[in-house]
């Protein structure tokens, strides 16, 4: 429909202007080496394809926060090429995207930087998520959060910067930096690098350990037995994500995969490689984040 | 890069400029004219999707003086392109008119003051429009409209009837439809009990001297601690009359309000969901009409809950609502009789009623306004009575519920309730018995 569109007005143009265009066609052909830019605004030339335009993710261009549900294209495992880049990605149920404000710390914009407390509003399903999501209002502002996994309506749940010397108790939804915490919490939402926002630990059901402070770093464990070393003034929340029996739910049947929007894989027998079977092997080293000058320089 | 295509392949070449392109994406977001297709290479390359140059900056040297071809009035390949300055119409082209970032705008007002308007859901509904008003709550409605409601029991002849042919004819009747739908039969229901309502005006000849309006914008202004709020927006159906309505409660329980306090809701902020603006009018109050109009005084005010599509209230916020507006029209009432500087306590207390309703369930409100000095939370407070939740009947069913074939609720109307009715009738008659 838009092709068709462009089509009709390239070619009106063109026919209006057919003297023009032969001129700057002769121009063109003589001068090589100069650049005539086309001031006439004449239409040389036309696309005959518009599928470009809708394969971009228009929708995440957004820059102010809002909690209202933004309408989400679904992309089928297509990339920009529109080619097919993950398998089995497609259909569905309609999903509204709700935007989760994963850097907890963030202070409202006329507020001093001071911890601060916020009222749980409403705790609901997240379609695009394992994890169930928290509507939360502090102040002037309302945000989606995930939520954790004891939260209620009417929670008031605090959030604060501060790393004091002795270690804060920790309540469950509240997000402190880690070095506040004491030694083997569990905590959700990790951040890798201050201020940037949670990465890990966020699916339904996780949540890490924090085993041992070092210095001015922190080690975690991860859900996957990773341990990984952080800045102790990473954010991080108190609890287990919410949803925890997501990992027991049944499917059922495939069409509720369907509904899900996995579709099946190919039936095609293939050959297993070296990647399949069970593997036993020791933990991988610990990964660490942060940028420690060498001790041991030579 | 379009060039070198054009030389070597002149005749072929199908090459779409960067700001043709523009005109010819149908779609606002132009920020897609960075693709560009090359039709004049091979196919592989025709597909591959490239990103496009930026264009170039223009750099600022302070002291250097940018030497462009203006004056020559044509290209020269070595000099700067001119910039012509912006061009401003002199004469007002209202359809072609660019709004002025909000700083630059004659208005505009360091302090934000935050709006209330009709579309605003508040988050704590009620317990926040008593803390912007400076309100108490007394659930029920005052003794002396509770006895007005048993007096005007039987006033109307065939009172039950007529009310039920009412909600029969609003549910059933109005549309050729199976169903109206609820924007539909609230406002029709409404309209047809204030026209019952309306027909004792034989007996009770203060009837005459009020006018029902709709759609008339209502502007307050108060400030509360160091916020500035004002109330904006057209409510609902306003009832005005000439004379103002009776004053509901006693001396002493006004005095006794300055021993309640407000109630707060940490860590919620009072001015959630609020508009805050910079740019606005400050002290503008106006209930609507002119100095001249002869209905001065605001009676009663009808909510519709339906309405607004984006706007879904609930019944709490809805109920914040009812209570915002009348307080916003009984303070420009105030302001007009008092003047616009704050009087901690005013002679005569201004009292507005309102009546908000979905077709079916009813709440009907008495708002006192006892004193116009709102910016500390201690002093003479507000007065509300307030009852909730009141179901006009229970059911008005088009097909009958049927449940392991028993008929649970017939079809038509069942469960009326006579006592909202005559709630209803004494809200009205409140000032012209």
């Amino acid at each position: 429909m838009m092709a068709v569109s462009c089509l009709t007005r390239a070619l009106r143009s063109l026919t209006l202007s057919q003297h023009a265009l032969l001129s700057s066609q002769a121009v063109a052909q003589t001068k090589l080496g100069t650049q005539v830019p086309n001031t006439l605004g004449q239409v040389r030339g036309f696309l005959t394809t518009a599928a470009l335009e809708q394969n971009r993710t228009h929708w995440k261009q957004r820059e102010k926060y809002t909690i209202k549900p933004i309408g989400m294209k679904k992309t089928g495992g297509r990339d920009h090429s529109g080619k097919i880049r993950t398998h089995g990605i497609g259909g569905g149920h309609k999903q509204k995207y709700r935007w989760v404000d994963f850097q907890r710390l963030r202070y409202e914009a006329d507020r001093e930087a001071t911890p601060f407390a916020e009222k749980v509003v409403e705790v609901r399903y997240d379609p695009c998520r394992s994890a169930d999501i928290a509507l939360v209002a502090g102040g002037n502002r309302k945000r989606w959060i995930i939520a954790t996994e004891n939260m209620q309506v009417g929670d008031i749940i605090k959030t604060s910067g501060v790393i004091a010397r002795m270690a804060v108790s920790a309540n469950e939804g509240d997000a402190h930096p880690l070095g506040a915490l004491p030694v083997g919490t569990l905590v959700n939402n990790l951040e890798i690098q201050p201020g940037k926002g949670s990465e890990y630990i966020r699916a339904a059901g996780t949540s890490g350990v924090l085993l041992r402070k070092v210095n001015g770093t922190v080690i975690v464990q991860l859900p996957s037995k990773q341990q990984v070393q952080v800045l102790e003034t990473c954010m991080v929340t108190v609890g287990r994500v919410s949803n925890i029996d997501h990992n027991k739910r049944i499917i059922g049947k495939a069409g509720r995969n369907r509904w899900l929007g996995i579709r099946p894989s190919s039936g095609l027998w293939q050959r297993k490689g070296g990647w399949a079977g069970r593997k036993i092997k020791p933990l991988p080293p610990m990964k660490s984040y942060v940028n420690l000058p060498s001790i041991s320089a030579s | 890069m379009a060039q070198c295509l054009k030389t070597a392949v002149p005749l072929l070449s199908q090459i779409v400029f960067l700001k043709d392109f523009k005109r010819l994406s149908a779609h606002v977001g132009a920020s897609l004219l960075q693709v560009r297709r090359n039709f004049g290479s091979s196919r592989c390359l025709t597909a591959k999707v490239t990103t496009a140059r930026k264009p170039r900056e223009r750099v600022q040297i302070t002291g250097l003086e940018v030497v462009t071809y203006g004056k020559r009035m044509h290209l020269v390949p070595g000099l700067a392109k001119p910039v012509n300055p912006q061009w401003e119409r002199d004469y007002k082209d209202h359809r072609q008119y660019r709004a002025s970032l909000g700083s630059e705008m004659p208005l505009h007002n360091e302090n934000p003051c935050y709006v209330y308007n009709q579309r605003t859901n508040a988050l704590e509904g009620v317990r926040q429009a008593l803390w912007l008003t400076k309100t108490k709550l007394i659930s029920g409605l005052p003794s002396q409209l509770l006895s007005l409601a048993e007096r005007t029991a039987n006033q109307i002849p065939d009172q039950d009837e007529r009310v039920k042919n009412m909600i029969i004819h609003a549910r059933f009747w109005v549309t050729t439809d199976e169903r109206p739908g609820k924007e539909k039969y609230s406002n029709t229901l409404l309209l047809n009990l204030l026209h019952l309502c309306a027909t004792l005006q034989s007996s009770h000849p203060a009837i005459g001297r009020r006018i029902l309006t709709e759609k008339y914008s209502l502007a307050a202004t108060w400030k509360r601690g160091e916020d500035l709020f004002q109330i904006r927006g057209e409510n609902g159906l306003l009832l005005n009359c000439m004379d103002p309505l009776p004053e509901v409660s006693v001396n002493q329980e006004v005095n006794n309000t300055v021993d309640h306090v407000l109630e707060t809701f940490y860590p919620v902020s009072p001015t959630i969901d609020l508009q805050k603006v910079h740019v606005y009018k400050e002290m503008v109050n106006c209930s609507g009409f002119r100095d001249d109009y002869p209905y001065h005084h605001a009676h009663t005010l009808y909510f519709l809950e339906e309405g607004d599509d984006s706007c879904k209230l609930r019944p709490e916020q809805f109920r914040a609502k009812m209570v915002m507006f009348a307080f916003g029209n009984a303070l420009a009432r105030a302001y007009k009789l008092y003047g616009t500087q704050p009087q901690r306590i005013l002679d005569h207390p201004v009292t507005v009623q309102a009546v908000g309703t979905n077709g079916r369930i009813f709440q009907f409100m008495v708002f006192q306004l006892n004193t116009t000095d709102l910016s500390g939370d201690d002093g003479i407070k507000n007065q509300v009575w307030m009852d909730e939740d009141i179901e006009l009947y229970d059911f008005a069913k088009v097909r009958p519920l049927i449940k392991k074939k028993q008929v649970k609720v017939p079809a038509g109307l069942s469960g009326y309730k006579p006592e909202t009715f005559s709630k209803f009738l004494a809200l009205y008659l409140h000032g012209a018995v």
